[in-house]
């Protein structure tokens, strides 16, 4: 399960309402710890900070993006010494829904958890986190808790 | 020797460090070094052809080893080897 604070989940929205019609993207960092959800034994990652990130895609960036190896080494490194973890990246989805589309399972990456905002008209309409495998064949529904998300 | 930087959600398979050393004469080597040391990172760098996965990248010293000779790329004593995942998508 991924859990996304008020302040990182505000950061997260506000880019992606500010790039739109373009996609953004984006890394999110946390902790991960066991808890009791619904009186069962879970894995947590709770989200605290959301960094945006240049969407570094060359050409039409309306339906693709692109983080620069660089840019995520670097945020990994500014995680750490803060004492978080890199756990996930987000990006939008304008003008559509929140799913995994094959582009995204195709560029995917199985260590982290990838959370797509659908931005429609401009405003945020839903979200979803998703979980894909090392083959970039199938990517798994995460349960995402936001101040404001549909159950996945 | 060479380092190796490992990336946050890998450490789990290095015993939670962030860098280990290895010797090896090509970034192949050293990868190969660390996977035999860290058997459980091997899944996660190399598919069953035992090629380097795609989202992998590596780099030597912050240059991306596909624009050198990739595997097959000469390391030097106090290089830095660093994976990093290519990460990219669109709706």
């Amino acid at each position: 399960m991924i859990r996304i604070t008020e302040p990182a989940w505000q950061v997260m929205v506000d880019h992606a309402q500010r790039q739109y019609p373009n996609e953004c993207c984006g890394a999110m960092l946390g902790v991960v710890r066991p808890e009791t959800v619904d009186g069962e034994p879970s894995t947590v990652k709770e989200i605290a900070r959301a960094v945006p990130l240049e969407n570094a895609y060359q050409g039409a960036q309306e339906d693709r993006y692109e983080i620069r190896p660089m840019d995520l080494l670097k945020t990994e490194r500014e995680a750490r010494e803060a004492g978080l973890e890199l756990i996930g990246i987000y990006h939008s989805h304008p003008d559509c829904d929140a799913y995994f589309s094959k582009t995204d399972l195709e560029n995917s990456c199985p260590w982290y958890s990838f959370v797509v905002l659908s931005i429609k008209s401009g405003v945020f309409d839903h979200a979803n986190s998703f979980l894909p495998n090392a083959e970039q064949t199938h990517a798994e529904p995460e349960r995402l808790l936001s101040p404001a998300t549909r159950p996945v | 020797m060479a380092k190796v930087s490992i990336p946050t959600p890998l450490r789990q398979f290095t015993e939670q460090k962030d860098t280990v050393e290895f010797a090896g004469s090509t970034v192949g080597e050293v990868l190969g070094g660390l996977t035999t040391e860290f058997a459980g990172l091997r899944q996660h760098l190399f598919n069953d052809e035992g090629k380097l996965r795609s989202f992998v990248n590596v780099y030597l010293n912050d240059e991306d080893i596909r624009y050198l000779e990739k595997t097959d790329t000469a390391v030097k004593d106090g290089d830095t080897i660093t994976i990093i995942p290519s990460i990219a998508g669109g709706r």
